[in-house]
């Protein structure tokens, strides 16, 4: 059903089954995603020596993958600024105030709108793709509110929102640190030139899609440029069911580089589709963007799965440590996976770095609480995040800063591992300080 | 050749797309409702299965045994607690309480399983992408044809059911008019709560499917429903075989759409369906009125 009906049910689905579910969410502390807004009195009575903060995901819906380690990412951050932060000598006591888009662009708006007006917060972050971000930014932009957000190609973030090439940024508010299609291009080329030998012929399966169509038009010439010959299927629809008419092409020349940027549920369908029809046996290196994002997207693929390449935009083998909180890459994996059972995903670190450059640039503003100086402040903010440095001062646009792209594998994991897969570093080109664990290995050893 | 294997492929989607829609169909034909949560039962099915695989490591299909009767008391339940009593209150009543229905299934999967997806493949060994090569160029995906056997062999089976038993007849007098159908004895209300049963057990197979076909999560349900909606309308609403024969145009149309042009698959499909809906009114009008006024779209 439209998603934006479907969002009450969470809170009418409390009783019952999803008692323990709540309990334990509360427990880890996400219990401000709950109450968080419910105390509008409160929020205007606020005292001037309170730095209060936005954070708007998904936690629910279908985006909801992205948002599955927020929760706990917010309560370790919580934590640590339970007594505050000093800035210029001053201690400001901190309320971060959280809220679950439902995947909905509309909803993400009027989030933003809310957190603006009623809840006055002094900084907004917002992350995981343009549904959330872009709408966020937009009412930033309006209301004349600081925001810093991640997890959008940087191209969809400036371009897609009204930005034109060579022409000064209409941005005055609005900052976002983030891989684009050109650390794509960059990884992918040197993953394919890399140890697999292959023909060099790329096969395209891309969407009808923002982010499909964006890959056509910047990515696409980029590889054709590094010597590569590349086939597009052509534009498909997001929800198709049958790919026979793509996957007959893809033989038909020859194409063992396969590279996708799907919706994931669209990517399942295909790629076994794809083994039917004998094409994955021909395959040297299958390229998948897009999905493959989270473990449990892959897993669905059975053995399909094992040796699917990937470009990751943080893993537990960063060598960065996380500004705000310490944790290096590997504690944070380890305590998030304890903590929540679940295995680690790329979006842990990077909502993780989102704080931290948040959380820098109100530290780095002459007046946390004036938001033309924290504006002035993201504009020029440098900073060391989990998932590495950002400097606005450098960006490919202004605005923007681009976060690496690095080439990595998903393999099945060795005996004894508590997980089905595991995600490994094979190429770094876009960031050379990641270690390279192994090498890229065929799709079909 | 490619054209044959686009066209193979196609009929053997139309299986897939008949089995999804075969529930739909019968609610529809016996209760007039249309029920929106008619995906989101399916994605339902297909979790209870990947549950019990993930915790006994069994095979889905023997899985499906205790899931089949758990959704068929699950479709009786829904009838006589729900839609009995919006049926009462006019034509939008049960499609409001089948669209609230969906939301809460879909939230009460996500806030029980999260937002990650699931399939029954990796439980299945190579069966989801087995296949038999008959020429370079054309395969037919094993999977495929057991999902075209199962909605062909299901279909039959409803049809001899609905025409040979008593219980058949007694659907089908009470689809006709409930009030008839009770003045000679029958009970509209088990009818109707038998029959929500037997819907919502056929969903069970087309989750157990797609669970094995595609990957699903707790918001996959509406995607579903739009094709099935489709064959039905396609094949007629309310006739088992139309269902099928629905389910295999669409699947043919949008495959060869597919190979014109790969952004046409979905479009030549929604035009298919929009034709054979333009189709029907029209003719309709021509049957009534005759030619001229059919055309102007006079009434007389």
């Amino acid at each position: 059903m439209p998603k934006n009906d479907v969002t009450k049910a969470p809170r009418g689905s409390r009783g019952g089954l999803s008692r323990r579910d709540f309990v334990k969410k509360a427990g880890i502390g996400a219990s401000g995603l709950a109450l968080s807004g419910s105390f509008p009195a409160l929020a205007q009575a606020a005292p001037a020596d309170t730095l209060r903060v936005g954070f708007v995901s998904p936690l629910t819906g279908p985006l909801g993958g992205f948002g599955q380690g927020d929760p706990y990412i917010l309560s370790i951050a919580r934590k640590k600024l339970a007594h505050g932060i000093v800035i210029h000598g001053k201690r400001y006591a901190v309320k971060i105030i959280s809220k679950d888009t439902e995947s909905d662009p509309t909803r993400a708006s009027q989030l933003a709108k809310e957190l603006i007006n009623r809840d006055k917060v002094d900084l907004m972050l917002s992350t995981s793709t343009p549904e959330v971000v872009n709408p966020v930014a937009d009412a930033c932009e309006a209301a004349g509110m600081p925001s810093l957000s991640t997890t959008v190609p940087w191209e969809s973030f400036y371009f897609g929102r009204g930005a034109k090439p060579g022409k000064p940024s209409p941005f005055k508010w609005s900052y976002l640190f983030s891989f684009g299609v050109e650390q794509f291009a960059q990884a992918y080329i040197s993953m394919w030139n890399g140890p697999v030998k292959t023909n060099k012929r790329v096969g395209f399966l891309l969407p009808n899609d923002a982010d499909g169509n964006a890959i056509r038009e910047h990515m696409v010439p980029l590889i054709e440029k590094a010597g590569f010959t590349t086939i597009d299927a052509g534009p498909y629809e997001d929800g198709t069911t049958d790919y026979s008419a793509q996957i007959a092409k893809f033989k038909a020349e020859k194409c063992e580089i396969f590279n996708t940027f799907p919706i994931p549920p669209d990517f399942a369908v295909f790629w076994r589709q794809a083994a039917q029809q004998g094409y994955t046996r021909m395959v040297k290196i299958a390229q998948i963007a897009k999905t493959g994002l989270f473990p449990s997207q892959v897993e669905v693929l059975g053995s399909l799965g094992y040796n699917l390449a990937t470009g990751a935009y943080w893993t537990p083998t960063f060598p960065y440590k996380s500004s705000l909180t310490g944790l290096t890459s590997p504690k944070l994996t380890a305590n998030y996976e304890k903590a929540t059972g679940h295995q680690w995903n790329q979006q842990v670190g990077m909502s993780l770095a989102l704080l931290d450059g948040g959380f820098a640039a109100l530290k780095q503003s002459s007046n946390p609480k004036s938001k033309a100086a924290v504006a002035k402040a993201l504009s020029t903010l440098k900073d060391t995040t989990i998932i590495g440095p950002i400097d606005f001062t450098k960006g490919p646009v202004p605005n923007c800063y681009p976060t690496p792209i690095i080439g990595s594998q998903w393999v099945k994991a060795k005996p004894g591992s508590k997980y089905k897969l595991d995600l490994v570093v094979t190429d770094n080109a876009d960031d050379r300080h990641v270690p390279v664990a192994a090498k890229l290995k065929p799709y079909n050893a | 050749m490619i054209w044959l294997n686009q066209i193979i492929n196609g009929v053997l989607l139309g299986g897939y797309y008949a089995l999804i829609a075969c529930g739909l169909s019968l609610m529809f034909g016996v209760m007039n409702i249309i029920n929106l949560a008619h995906g989101d039962l399916a994605v339902l099915g297909a979790f209870l299965v990947w549950l019990i695989c993930e915790h006994t490591g069994i095979s889905p299909f023997i899985a499906f045994i205790a899931v089949l009767p758990t959704m068929a008391a699950l479709g009786w339940v829904l009838q006589r607690a729900i839609l009995d009593r919006s049926l009462r209150s006019g034509i939008l009543v049960p499609i409001l309480s089948t669209f609230g229905l969906a939301i809460v299934i879909e939230n009460l999967l996500f806030s029980q399983f999260g937002a990650d997806s699931r399939s029954l493949a990796s439980v299945m060994g190579s069966l989801s992408y087995d296949s038999w090569a008959l020429t370079s160029q054309i395969y037919i995906g094993k999977l495929a044809v057991l999902i075209f056997a199962v909605a062909v062999l299901l279909l039959l089976g409803l049809h001899v059911f609905l025409k040979r038993t008593a219980l058949g007849r007694a659907i089908r007098a009470t689809s006709e008019d409930p009030d008839t159908a009770e003045l000679v004895g029958i009970n509209a209300r088990a009818v109707y709560a038998t029959s929500a049963a037997i819907a919502v057990s056929t969903v069970a197979i087309a989750g157990l499917f797609l669970g094995m076909r595609a990957s699903f999560a707790p918001y996959a349900g509406p995607a579903q429903l739009i094709f099935a909606f489709e064959a039905v309308v396609i094949g007629g609403s309310g006739s088992l075989w139309g269902t099928l024969v629905g389910g295999i145009v669409l699947g043919i149309a949008q495959n060869i759409g597919a190979q014109i042009n790969p952004n046409w698959f979905l479009l030549a499909g929604h035009l298919t369906f929009l034709a054979v809906l333009i189709g029907r009114i029209f003719l309709r009008e021509l049957l009534a009125h005759g030619m001229i006024p059919a055309l102007l779209g006079q009434r007389s």
